[in-house]
């Protein structure tokens, strides 16, 4: 299939009926989107983009669904009443199976940090797929090593050894599996409403209930969360803290083996953590004999724009990063970084890892680095970001529905609420307005314990017309 | 390091002149027809290190990377020195086809070892290759909460594979998730706490399945729930023999005594893999599977290893023991490398996981689905499981008649292409043969042949190639194991 690059500008001014049939093929996108056009005329043209997708001849949403139903599990959910087959990505766009395109404001989860498909990136990997695909690490490979180097030298004190893995929850389980070999205690604290994974330890961790299966999850203690929107203590950092100092006092022998949080919550809502907390709990912590544990799994890459790190942020330096979802733009790739004196306890037994670390993934992986920083990807999610907040904290202020706007550089949410002073959750306009914003071809996540919050996370292409574009919608809303 | 061995040349008719063939990459295209009755003449004349590797005809790509010690100083430097390799000069690994392995000059390795057991089709496979290509330039990741129809063909081709109710499909990203996975809801569904595995059993090494796991090598001191670790149904060490009733009326011990009498679940490999490529006692799962089941457990087939027609007789390993399992785990050879893994359950079992969100942000990606399908398709295609029977007898076959001629072998089992060689130095003791073993599998990969290693004590040959592994390839690398003896 060729990817025809056709000017969008020029197709725009074409009409349906005079093209010949190559052409009508091609800009099938622009007739999708002349349609809906001409049914809203409130909506903004979304920002041009000079890409066409490639027909679609695969199986419809209908099919898809139904085999979904059949082959798989029946508690994998989808969003919006009627779900979207999509097809293709590109850059900050998504397209479905018609050929329409989306703004896509929420990067498969804030995953896709480079773009969809970015040349860049789908090259480093279509190469080295062709080259090696897999060996492990029993043999000598240079991509690990120069991977594991470039990323050691992202992250600041003595955080330089790597472990790769092939998840998230794979990263956190390691994570927290070397905390408790460090420091021979079992007990780690995390934060209620936060989200770490789904295996074993990290359920435990994991502090929402709709994630918690009725099963053993031993040897975690769940924080007060530091919530400055709906939080007890609103933005004091300091007063959170000493939640974490009596649970330790009272709910352990008193030491522990560490502490782990994201320093913006993710699926809790892009919660951004009081102010103080951090080095607060991070000290308590340390004099408690325990590990700080930054899951960096959304927060990381650039993605707050002021600084690379979220845990940056907060003025921290840990003793344990974990890393997945941005770390390879759509990769099943992950990553551990602690220091030597840490990393020595796994020395005692052996551990492995099969796909982790493998050629592709590493080589993806150090394309992603390379991206970010030749396309000065974090100062554009700082400047995009910033303005994107303005604007949506403007709207905030212009209709009741929004309760709160928060979050830093392209992690941003927008809580919706019924009632301002009380705060309850507007969970049903919360799903109407997103499955409307997607009728007018912008696609946003959604959070928080209750669902009633926009989680916008996109790839950090995501350009100021795209920003506008996506304000302009909210608002129509 | 001097690699250039001095190769004969055998003519049909011994005590001929002698000729000596450089050791190169280059495949030069010799006749292999009269391969077999040259090496069935190497066989027995035990002082002549094997020709060169099958011919192959493929060149790689020239290396301007990295060189192997730099590389090395990198790992001990940023990846922690937990890192192991195998050899005591690691091998630098750039380029891979089909079943060979290229390292940084171009010299070319019979790779029998498949990065452990994963690369099933053949390294570099261009059917798979190109629909992992093709995803790849048209979407990457966009995760469930849209729709694709990667993930839904492929769970679809997946389920047909399977016996019974086994259809509802999870796709995770390794083995370790598997069996996680798996681990939950044999607890969630059974509503019962303990789990049951076999000592010499490998499932993962992540904090909870490193509970499942029963080699203490990979165990580190953590607590790991209620694990009730069973004798190991293993016919050349275990205390019964092959007697499988016996090792059975282990688990029942285990239940009464162990537990409340009910149990959340019991787990194994077929033939365990890490463990030294160890297959069960015949008739074993047949009795356990009815064991659990009364005690209110379900039974999980880890067919990570076995899986996808290695095992030549049938497609999963759990049918050589003629049971259905009600979770089948599964990861490596799905996708050829791809970072893959799946859970396939009965929609009762699944039923249960309903209650709770149950998400997997890279889990069922279009370009790991797609991939995994062609992997499906090639193994079809190319009857891998019909070639693994014949080229896996033939191996076996040699590999016993090698047994006869050097007292070290001290067993040779395995299945198709899943085949363990465990090496003694008393026969009647079976006292395990390390330092033999080590020695010996530098040797094979001097002589070309990347072998794997397992077995708690480290004294078992793995031979698991990729599935377009030939007779040719069989023969070299008896014959190099052969030579390799024989220097001892």
């Amino acid at each position: 299939m060729m990817h025809r690059f056709i000017s969008v500008r020029r197709l725009f001014s074409e009409t349906k009926c005079s093209l010949p049939c190559q052409l009508r093929r091609r800009c099938f996108s622009q007739v999708a989107r002349n349609e809906i056009d001409n049914r809203d005329d409130l909506v903004r043209k979304m920002p041009p983009f000079d890409y066409s997708p490639p027909p679609y001849t695969g199986p419809s949403a209908d099919e898809i669904l139904s085999k979904r139903k059949e082959y798989l599990s029946p508690s994998m959910f989808y969003f919006y009443t009627k779900p979207l087959n999509i097809v293709d990505g590109r850059m900050q766009y998504l397209f479905d199976d018609k050929g329409r395109r989306y703004l896509d404001a929420f990067g498969g989860i804030a995953t896709v940090c480079c773009g969809h498909c970015h040349p860049d990136v789908v090259e480093a990997i279509v190469n080295q797929t062709k080259r090696l695909q897999h060996s492990t690490v029993l043999y000598l490979n240079h991509a690990i090593a120069d991977f594991a180097e470039a990323l050691a030298n992202k992250l600041p004190g003595n955080l330089k050894v790597v472990f790769f893995t092939n998840s998230g929850t794979e990263a956190n389980e390691l994570a927290m599996m070397i905390a408790r070999l460090y420091t021979g205690c079992h007990d780690i604290i995390s934060l209620r409403n936060a989200y770490h994974g789904n295996a074993a330890a990290t359920m435990g961790a994991t502090a929402q209930s709709n994630w918690k299966f009725n099963v053993v999850q031993s040897g975690v203690h769940h924080a007060l969360n530091p919530d400055p929107y709906r939080g007890v203590f609103g933005s004091d950092g300091e007063k959170y803290a000493k939640d974490v100092q009596d649970l330790i006092q009272f709910g352990t022998s008193g030491n522990v083996a560490g502490f782990v949080s994201e320093a913006i919550q993710g699926v809790g809502g892009i919660i951004e953590l009081a102010p103080g907390y951090l080095p607060a709990v991070y000290s308590t912590i340390k004099k408690a004999g325990g590990l700080c544990i930054a899951d960096e799994v959304q927060a990381g890459f650039a993605r707050t724009g002021s600084h690379f790190w979220g845990f940056e942020n907060h003025g921290v330096v840990p003793d344990i990063v974990t890393m997945a979802k941005g770390i390879g733009n759509g990769i099943p790739l992950g990553a551990v970084v602690t220091t030597p004196e840490i990393a020595e306890v796994l020395t005692r037994r052996s551990y492995f890892n099969t796909f982790g670390g493998n050629p592709v993934c590493t080589s993806g992986g150090l394309a992603v680095l390379k991206v970010i920083e030749k396309e000065k990807l974090q100062e554009n999610a700082f400047v995009v970001g910033t303005s994107l907040k303005e604007r949506l904290t403007a709207l905030k202020n212009k209709y009741d529905l929004i309760g709160d706007v928060r979050g830093r550089g392209l992690m941003l949410g927008v809580e919706l609420v019924t009632d301002q002073k009380l705060k309850t959750p507007a969970k049903l306009e919360t799903i109407h307005v997103m499955d409307q914003m997607k009728e007018l071809g912008v696609l946003v996540g959604k959070g928080g314990f209750y669902g009633n919050v926009f989680r916008i996370t996109p790839p950090l292409c995501f350009t100021k017309e795209d920003a506008d574009a996506m304000d302009y919608t909210m608002e129509k809303m | 390091m001097a690699m250039m061995l001095q190769r004969k040349l055998l003519r049909r008719t011994f005590g001929e002149g002698k000729a000596i063939l450089n050791f190169n990459s280059n495949p030069i295209l010799s006749p292999c027809t009269s391969f077999s009755t040259v090496t069935s003449a190497a066989a027995t004349q035990s002082h002549d290190a094997p020709r060169q590797l099958p011919p192959f005809d493929y060149q790689p790509k020239p290396y301007n990377g990295p060189s192997a010690d730099q590389i090395l100083e990198k790992r001990k430097k940023f990846l922690g020195p937990s890192l192991f390799y195998y050899y005591q000069k690691p091998l630098n690994i750039v380029e891979g086809k089909m079943q060979y392995l290229y390292d940084e000059n171009g010299r070319r390795y019979l790779d029998a070892f498949a990065g452990i057991v994963t690369v099933s089709c053949g390294h570099c496979h261009p059917e798979v290759l190109n629909a992992i290509t093709e995803q790849n330039k048209l979407l990457q990741h966009a995760t469930t909460i849209y729709l694709h129809h990667a993930i839904s063909d492929f769970a679809e081709a997946l389920a047909s594979k399977m016996p019974g109710n086994l259809k509802v499909v999870y796709f995770v990203n390794s083995g370790s998730e598997a069996n996680e996975l798996a681990m939950l809801m044999a607890r969630l569904y059974s509503g019962n706490l303990g789990m049951i595995s076999l000592r010499n059993a490998y499932h993962g090494g992540s904090s909870s399945t490193i509970g499942l796991t029963a080699l203490n090598t990979w165990k580190y001191p953590i607590p790991e729930g209620e694990i009730h670790h069973v004798i190991n149904p293993d016919p050349f060490r275990g205390v019964f023999g092959s007697d499988a009733t016996r090792y059975a009326k282990d688990v029942q011990d285990h239940i009464e005594y162990g537990t409340s009498g009910k149990v959340a679940g019991f787990i194994a490999e077929t033939i365990q893999g890490v463990g030294g490529a160890v297959e069960l006692a015949p008739g074993y799962l047949k009795q356990v599977y009815d064991i659990v089941r009364k005690a209110g457990g379900v039974c999980i087939a880890d067919e990570v290893q076995t899986g996808f027609g290695r095992t030549g007789s049938h497609y999963w390993g759990f049918e050589t023991q003629g049971v259905i399992p009600d979770i089948v785990t599964m990861a490596k050879g799905i996708g050829n490398g791809l970072p893959l893994g799946a859970v396939v359950t009965t929609p009762e079992i699944a039923h249960v996981m309903g209650q709770k969100i149950q998400f997997n942000t890279f889990g069922g990606n279009p370009v790991c689905s797609a991939g995994g399908l062609a992997v499906l398709r090639v193994i079809d295609k190319e009857k891998r499981q019909a070639h693994c029977a014949d080229v896996g007898s033939h191996l076996i076959g040699r590999l016993r008649s090698l047994q006869d001629k050097h007292d070290i072998i001290g067993d040779v089992r395995g299945r198709g292409l899943m085949v363990g060689v465990e090496l003694v130095t008393d026969r009647k003791e079976k006292t395990p043969a390390k330092a033999e073993t080590a020695i010996l599998f530098e040797k094979m990969r001097e002589l070309g042949v990347l072998l794997g290693k397992g077995g708690l004590h480290g004294n078992v040959f793995r031979i698991k190639p990729p599935m377009c592994f030939t007779k040719d390839d069989a023969d070299y690398l008896v014959d190099a194991l052969d030579y390799a003896m024989s220097e001892l």
